[in-house]
């Protein structure tokens, strides 16, 4: 393994934590907006930040199988 | 109030009765418009993710020679992740920046950059001046502008920025002002 290839391999695995705590603190901070303000299409707007915790965690899986197996 | 009828959701930026809660809500106040900015101060953001996808799309052209298929899978994963972060932050910075009128009050409800909120109101009877600015071809085109809510002594000042129809907006604040002062 090249010095290249582990610099790439850190990058990712930290991109993918972050994006993930990030997605966590969205999801959090809209679940707050939405006791804030009930409008009739919060219900999609927590779909979609349901949705984005979902992805964030199946990236940081495929990030740390890119990592850790290939 | 015969005229602001007529006008209604522009984009679901400008609600006459709309059918909406707010968690300060009290018994026996009845929400008589909401706003939002108008949905054309919102192409910057939306170009800017067009801009994006065009130019992550290029890219892949030339960083085929630095990175193998699993780097260039990687990276175009984290590419379009943040693309679809930006276009989410600046909707919901949209749907989350509203301007509440009551028959008691106006409410304006703010969130920056999605984690700071900011939520002020001001009693119909205590306010003092209502400014409009609306200035430039596409806001005289679009019909939207600001509006500027002053209010007596130390209470907060209400701004709802670029909103759709905003003289529609103050004549019916003004309405609500003079029930609320007996004229």
């Amino acid at each position: 393994m090249d010095f290249k290839d582990i610099i790439f391999k850190v990058i990712i695995s930290l991109l993918a934590l972050f994006y993930f705590f990030y997605a966590l603190v969205i999801s959090k901070q809209v679940k707050v907006m939405d006791k804030v303000l009930q409008d009739k299409y919060n219900w999609f707007i927590l779909f979609v930040a349901s949705l984005q915790v979902t992805a964030s965690l199946v990236i940081l899986i495929i990030v740390l199988l890119a990592v850790f197996i290939v | 109030m015969e005229n602001n009828n007529k006008k209604s959701s522009v984009f679901y930026s400008y609600n006459l009765n709309p059918q909406i809660n707010f968690d300060t809500h009290a018994e026996g106040e009845r929400i008589i418009l909401s706003l939002r900015s108008h949905p054309f101060t919102q192409i910057g953001w939306i170009l800017n993710s067009i801009f994006l996808f065009v130019f992550i799309f290029v890219l892949n052209f030339f960083i085929q020679n630095f990175f193998n298929l699993i780097q260039i899978f990687i990276f175009n994963i984290f590419a379009v992740v943040f693309i679809l972060s930006y276009i989410w932050i600046s909707f919901l910075g949209w749907y989350f920046n509203v301007g509440i009128v009551t028959n008691k009050r106006v409410i304006d409800i703010d969130l920056h950059a999605v984690i700071y909120k900011e939520i002020s109101d001001a009693q119909l009877g205590k306010i003092e001046d209502i400014t409009i600015k609306s200035g430039g071809y596409l806001q005289s085109l679009f019909d939207y502008g600001s509006i500027f809510i002053q209010t007596a002594g130390a209470a907060v000042n209400i701004e709802f920025n670029s909103v759709p129809h905003p003289s529609d907006a103050v004549q019916l604040i003004n309405k609500l002002i003079g029930k609320k002062h007996g004229f």
